[in-house]
């Protein structure tokens, strides 16, 4: 694992913070509209692939189109942007991680501590936003206007487990939630603070991660840097950027980002109506697959091989089908083994389609998860627009 | 005066949204606009009507992560909101903002029309230091006019706290100086 010592750190030790880096002139136009310490949209969108569609300005928000997304590991200057407070500057050698709450002993790491004294994993795992394809649902639901495929990605992590971190402190009885607490400051200070909780199981999961690097780099500041939560498969939220606390709780955390954001219906709902009072937290990804070549509406000749990306936030994927007949008729294609030590990234399909006639041809993807469960051609409508995992289609010109 | 206009310009362009990110026009429209950009852009507003209720579900969570408004001023909100952008009905045409220009009194025109009371009260902090505050840290200071003037033009940050105040670059010299006069009276 690569020390997270890194250019990044050099950078800030040489510039010393938010004055400087407004002096060089990045992001001037926005340096008087953010606060000082953060970094501005323009210094992230100058890390991101020129593919990248950005959706909303203020918050950032930005993804790739899923034809941009046709890789096994996320580039990551294709992963999502997406915060819900600012980018903050946070110094790596000044950082801590404090465990508090429920535990035998309240402990304190750096970055550093953490790389030295647990055992540091590599790993691959999918992030994906709750509201990823929200644009898709009608009618519309509120907030970011994710495209139908969009906000979501699955690079390596490179940390510690966080069940590691829990075993050292030592988890008393009766604690049930483990809730983290990001660093990222608001336009405003009565901005509320970022956190989120999650239970006790997926805490102690071994796919669940504080991790430093990203696709084997120190974290781009807009993904954390220097320390986050990976809780992957699960909705983005969960996993706590630019983390400084954990805390164990014997209930879920009760806050804004608890209870009254990533909250489902828990049966479906009339559309257009407003949440029951007994809805539930947003957690784990239900199954999901998108096309990722060919491109729409690209001209192709010959066999046509459909590839994509499938994926599902509990359990396994099992299959995935493609039609290319509206679904009248469904065929099996080519999964990618399942990876034991990565057993949250998603698989690639492959699916060889030899046409009989030129002419235009609609390609469905569904994928069906190992508990039975398959996707929808259309979710459940639900007010804050999550969880859309609807059928991906791409249609293409078959020339002669 | 080529370079002066050039800047006026760089700067005009630079705050594109200050200029040009609008609700309809009607009873509340300012007062949401200048709350609810406090932090994101009005087009999360524009493409998604919704019903009273996810309206009110929507102000609630906006009040719980900190967006300063008084219940008075949420109430009002969530009537607009649920007039103008109500996703069971089409909006009516656009009128004047009543609340905005309840008063004939000049200054607070311009004040709720850039936005000032967003962030200032005249005697408590709300995001920016109360109008009051600012008159006490300027009182007998002879050039205090000017410079005050000069600053609700510039923007910035630094003598209050952290959070910056965008800058009005659209204002005239005339406007900005009745301002700055006004500002400094409150005592």
């Amino acid at each position: 694992m690569k020390n997270p010592s890194d250019s990044r750190r050099q950078f800030l030790g040489v510039t010393a913070g938010a004055s400087a880096l407004a002096a060089l002139g990045v992001g001037k136009s926005y340096a008087q509209t953010e606060p000082p310490g953060t970094i501005s949209a323009e210094m992230v969108k100058q890390d991101k692939a020129k593919v990248m569609q950005w959706h909303s300005e203020r918050p950032l928000t930005g993804s790739v189109p899923a034809h941009e997304h046709d890789f096994d590991v996320t580039p990551s200057d294709r992963m999502f942007v997406r915060n819900n407070l600012l980018t903050p500057v946070i110094d790596i050698n000044e950082h801590k991680l404090t465990i508090k709450g429920l535990v035998d002993k309240e402990l304190s790491f750096s970055v550093f501590d953490l790389a030295k004294n647990f055992r540091t994993v590599t790993m691959q795992g999918m992030l994906e936003c709750a509201g990823s394809g929200r644009s898709a649902y009608k009618p519309n639901a509120s907030g970011t206007p994710w495209l139908e495929t969009g906000g979501m990605g699955c690079p390596t992590w490179g940390g510690v487990r966080l069940s590691e971190l829990l075993k050292a402190a030592g988890v008393k009885p009766g604690a049930v939630h483990v809730a983290g607490q990001g660093g990222d400051p608001g336009m405003v200070p009565t901005a509320a603070p970022v956190i989120r909780s999650i239970p006790m199981k997926k805490a102690m999961d071994d796919s669940t991660l504080v991790a430093w690097a990203m696709n084997g780099q120190p974290l781009p500041w807009v993904h954390g840097y220097p320390l986050r939560l990976v809780v992957p498969g699960w909705v983005g939220s969960a996993s706590t950027k630019w983390l400084h606390t954990l805390t164990v709780l014997d209930a879920p955390f009760k806050g804004t980002y608890m209870d009254s954001s990533y909250r489902v219906p828990p049966r479906p709902i009339e559309p257009g109506t407003k949440m029951p009072p007994d809805a539930v937290s947003a957690e784990a990804w239900p199954i999901k697959s998108i096309i990722t070549s060919p491109a729409p509406n690209a001209h192709v000749k010959g066999p046509v091989t459909v590839r994509g990306r499938a994926w599902v936030g509990e359990g396994s994927v099992e299959r995935v089908e493609i039609s290319s007949d509206e679904g009248k008729t469904w065929q099996r294609a080519q999964l990618s083994p399942a990876q034991s030590l990565h057993p949250l990234a998603w698989r690639t399909f492959t699916y060889e389609h030899k046409p009989q006639n030129p002419g235009y041809v609609t390609f469905l993807a569904r994928a069906w998860d190992s508990a039975g469960n398959a996707q929808p051609a259309v979710p459940a409508w639900n007010p804050l627009g999550y969880f859309w995992n609807g059928w991906h289609r791409v249609g293409v010109l078959v020339e002669a | 005066m080529l370079r002066r206009e050039l800047g006026l310009l760089l700067l005009a362009l630079a705050f594109p949204v200050c200029g040009q990110d609008k609700l309809i026009s009607g009873p509340g429209s300012t007062l949401t606009e200048t709350k609810c950009k406090i932090c994101h852009e009005l087009q999360h507003i524009r493409r998604t009507p919704l019903s009273r209720g996810e309206w009110a579900d929507n102000l609630k969570n906006m009040k719980e992560r900190g967006t300063p408004m008084t219940d008075a001023e949420q109430a009002a909100i969530l009537e607009y909101l649920s007039v103008y952008y109500n996703r069971d009905k089409p909006a009516p045409a656009p009128s004047a903002d009543t609340l905005a220009t309840a008063s004939d009194d000049p200054i607070e025109k311009l004040l709720g029309a850039n936005g000032c009371t967003a962030c200032h009260a005249l005697d408590k902090k709300v995001v920016g230091p109360a109008f009051r505050e600012v008159a006490a840290k300027y009182a007998g200071d002879a050039g205090a006019g000017l410079r005050l003037a000069a600053k609700i033009k510039a923007g910035g940050q630094g003598n209050w706290g952290n959070v910056p105040m965008p800058p009005n670059p659209a204002l005239s010299e005339k406007d900005l100086q009745a301002l700055a006069g006004w500002v400094l009276q409150q005592k």
